[in-house]
């Protein structure tokens, strides 16, 4: 479904991922782990529109979308849940959900997909009226993957989900993410918790430097030592 | 480098003094003044507005109250002009230090309000003064007061009254950017409340800086009312000068003190250059197709712009940073008795528009532990530390740091007593490179170092967080675990013998957690206590002497890591599954 083939992303004069490939099929959950400054973000990004690629070509369902305008990849079902949350803190909740069912598509289901949100994080539902900015931490984690749901992605790019959770919701967000891939949604993980998120990948990728180190099904990146070494311990 | 600059200044003071004795046509003169006043206005404007981000509509007032204050003295009670200018300055600074001290005590008015409250206390001055016998109607005339005889002529004599101003507000403007109070001042434009808590008095130096830049408007107002002779409410107080003011800064570069007077030359050369013809039309539309252009393509100005160039040229033409710089002294002071009380927290409780975030908190820090502080989300632990590091109040209870109660100081005087956290999320000083991050809270906590000692003091905190070779980075071309990092740099940098630490290990790799941990431990090991907040058990559990849960805003365990978290609250309440 989805097609990374050698893309570049920059900043400035230097490169931040480079010859990067990777593919995702329909309903696939694949997961990219590595390194800190190895350009995980940087890459989840570009696909979901926020960065300019500057060469190779990005394709869903053999679509190019490289050319597209930011604001189009959520109107190709591209949902993303981005490093440190991006919310909109002076909002309420409800009205960031709300918002994530922007376009018409994910409008008409708007309701249901907030009962589903809700059922998965209950404590965004005793908190709807209140104002984003007042939650915790982590209540501002499940908040953001809460509205890209909003989004009925075909594809849900998840950078650091349980980042700064506590176990037990962390336990529940990847509850969650399987539910959603069950659901035939396909689904990008960016997650340094690699034992939790080799788990419930199809799909490995580590990146390093901005390269695609290896690659393969996780039962086999695990077989390998220095990838269990340095991601597992 | 003060005394190049100070003989910088004499020469061009006296170069420019020079001048009335070439007997060049008024006109001349007179054109130059009008570029000293708008130079002075502009600069004075950015001391307080372009320093500190806080854009005030409202110099119009200031100047105008300068105005009005000489034009009063000079025809009712017969002053002699130039001793009404000290006046002018008084009236003008203690009228902005007053407004100051009841609007920088609110929180909400930052950024627009601020602006728009400014600009409001113009048109409510202008009215006072409209019908008051101050002024009531008609305008003043200064045709009668007598001009000192400085050099040749009346319009020599103002050119030389406009450089002594200009040469003066420039030396304050540039003093004040390269004191304490300037690098407190840029610290307050990118984040106000990190600056505080790291040690910033950011009331007084708001205050300070408001009172001198009105102080400085008030003096050219008071020469303007001699120069145009006729003061009427109508000009004095209209919105012309606030937008010249602004749109002159941000044309020259408001991040630098020479800016602003780039921005004013530029600007009344090009609106004199037209107005002299038939084209003050033109004039006016050239100014505001430059300013679009220089928004676009310099968005740090003119002066800016060219500044930033040379300091890039110049830090790549720099030796590498050594890489082998004296490990880290030891932050605090003397090793007192381990095991000591030194933090203790009774019944704190704080709520948020109806979430009791904290319900009655108990907590004892002992000296020289590390603490580990865990709970679900939202159970408190970022509201404990926000609480204790005074970003804020607590409703009610008591925090005993060393003995001291810090619920009833403020957050720049709790840095002061040797405490320090760092973010959950990273709120580094956009604008400030690496090292200046890390030197502010050198110099504005206990030690209160000068900045080349900070600044050195910095670097060996850079170089022990492996920051050593982003110093002249921007903080927004770090990736997260780096800017994690310089969270932690710039806490460490205060030499706290309290750090609170907020989630520092999220988002690591497992062998970057390995590195982590042994950063803590030699932070520790250097006489620092340590209480972090947590959600890597790995970590909790390798780190931590003690660790506390909190829940619902209240404490549900405490005690050793191992044995607490096995307890069957913590497991339901937290955990999930038992730790192993």
């Amino acid at each position: 479904m989805l097609e990374v083939e050698r893309i570049q992303v920059s900043y400035g004069a230097a490169p931040a991922i480079s010859e990067v490939s990777l593919r995702i099929g329909p309903g696939e959950l694949a997961c990219v782990v590595g390194p800190n400054g190895a350009g995980k973000t940087t890459l989840i990004n570009a696909i979901a529109g926020l960065h300019r690629i500057e060469a190779g070509a990005l394709k869903l369902d053999g679509r190019e979308l490289s050319r597209l305008p930011r604001h189009a990849f959520c109107g190709e079902g591209i949902a993303i849940v981005p490093e440190g949350r991006r919310l909109f803190a002076g909002m309420s909740v409800r009205e960031n959900l709300e918002l994530g069912s922007y376009r018409r598509a994910a409008r008409a289901e708007r309701a249901e997909s907030l009962e589903r949100v809700c059922e998965a994080f209950p404590i965004l539902r005793e908190r709807l009226g209140q104002p984003a900015g007042s939650l915790s931490g982590g209540q501002q984690q499940m908040l953001a993957i809460g509205r890209a749901l909003m989004a009925r992605p075909r594809l849900l790019l998840l950078d650091e989900p349980s980042l700064g959770l506590a176990p037990t919701v962390v336990l529940a967000v990847f509850d969650v993410i399987k539910e959603i891939n069950a659901g035939g949604v396909a689904v990008l993980l960016v997650e340094q918790n690699a034992a939790l998120a080799l788990e419930i990948a199809a799909r490995a990728y580590v990146l390093e430097e901005g390269r695609i180190a290896a690659e393969g099904r996780p039962e086999e990146l695990l077989a390998q030592a220095d990838i269990r070494r340095a991601y597992l311990g | 480098m003060r005394r190049y600059a100070l003989a910088g200044f004499a020469a061009a003071g006296v170069a420019l003094a020079a001048v009335p004795f070439f007997r060049l046509p008024a006109f001349y003169e007179s054109f130059l003044y009008l570029v000293f006043h708008w130079i002075v206005l502009a600069v004075s404007w950015n001391i307080l507005s372009g320093y500190s981000g806080y854009f005030s509509f409202g110099h119009g007032a200031f100047f105008g109250a300068g105005m009005y204050t000489t034009a009063t003295l000079a025809t009712k009670a017969n002053v002699p002009f130039l001793w009404t200018l000290p006046a002018a300055a008084l009236v003008a600074g203690i009228f902005g230090i007053v407004l100051g001290a009841v609007v920088f005590r609110v929180r909400r008015l930052r950024g627009e309000l601020f602006a728009l409250l400014t600009l409001a206390v113009t048109f409510v001055l202008a009215t006072i003064v409209l019908n008051t016998p101050i002024d009531g109607g008609p305008g003043l005339y200064l045709s009668a007061v007598p001009l000192p005889a400085i050099g040749p002529s009346p319009s020599s004599a103002f050119y030389l009254l406009g450089l002594a101003l200009v040469l003066a507000t420039l030396w304050i403007a540039r003093e004040i950017q390269r004191s304490r109070l300037g690098t407190g001042l840029f610290a307050i434009h990118d984040d106000e409340d990190v600056a505080e808590v790291l040690g910033v008095p950011t009331y007084r130096y708001k205050l300070a800086a408001f009172g001198l830049s009105c102080g400085l408007a008030g003096v050219a107002g008071g020469i303007q009312a001699m120069f145009i002779s006729y003061v009427t409410v109508g000009e004095t107080f209209s919105i012309a000068v606030p937008l010249n003011v602004v749109l002159m800064s941000v044309l020259g570069g408001s991040r630098h003190w020479f800016g602003p007077a780039v921005g004013a030359a530029v600007v009344t050369a090009l609106l004199y250059a037209f107005t002299a013809g038939d084209y003050a039309v033109a004039g006016r539309a050239a100014v505001g197709l430059i300013l679009i252009l220089v928004i676009l393509f310099l968005p740090e100005g003119i002066f800016g712009q060219a500044v930033r160039a040379l300091e890039r040229r110049r830090v790549s033409a720099a030796p590498a940073i050594d890489a082998a710089d004296p490990p880290a002294p030891a932050p605090g002071t003397a090793r007192e008795a381990a095991g000591e009380t030194l933090l203790e927290a009774r019944g704190l409780s704080k709520a948020f528009s109806g979430v009791q975030a904290l319900a009655g908190v108990d907590l004892e820090v002992r000296r020289g532990e590390i603490l580990g502080l865990v709970g679900p989300n939202g159970s408190g632990k970022s509201t404990l530390i926000n609480v204790v590091s005074g970003h804020f109040r607590p409703d009610s209870g008591r925090i005993l740091f060393e003995g001291r109660d810090l619920a009833a100081l403020g957050a720049h005087r709790i840095a002061r007593t040797g405490l320090a956290r760092t973010y959950q999320i990273p709120r580094p000083f956009a604008h400030l490179s690496v090292l200046e991050n890390v030197a502010l809270p050198a110099m504005f906590g206990r030690d209160a170092l000068e900045r080349a000692d900070a600044e050195r003091e910095a670097r060996r905190w850079l170089a022990f967080t492996g920051l050593a070779a982003k110093a002249t980075s921007l903080p927004g071309e770090l990736n997260l675990h780096q800017r994690k990092f310089l969270e932690l740099a710039r806490a460490l940098a205060s030499r706290p013998s309290l750090l609170l630490l907020d989630e520092v290990f999220s988002g690591l790799t497992h062998a970057e957690i390995d590195d982590a941990i042994r950063l803590i431990r030699a932070i520790r090991a250097q006489g620092a206590t340590i209480v972090f907040v947590e959600h890597v058990i790995r970590a909790v559990m390798e780190l931590t002497d003690r660790i506390v849960v909190l829940s619902y805003g209240r404490v549900i365990a405490e005690g050793q890591p191992r044995a607490v978290m096995r307890e069957p609250e913590v497991v339901a309440a937290y955990l999930g599954k038992p730790h192993a």
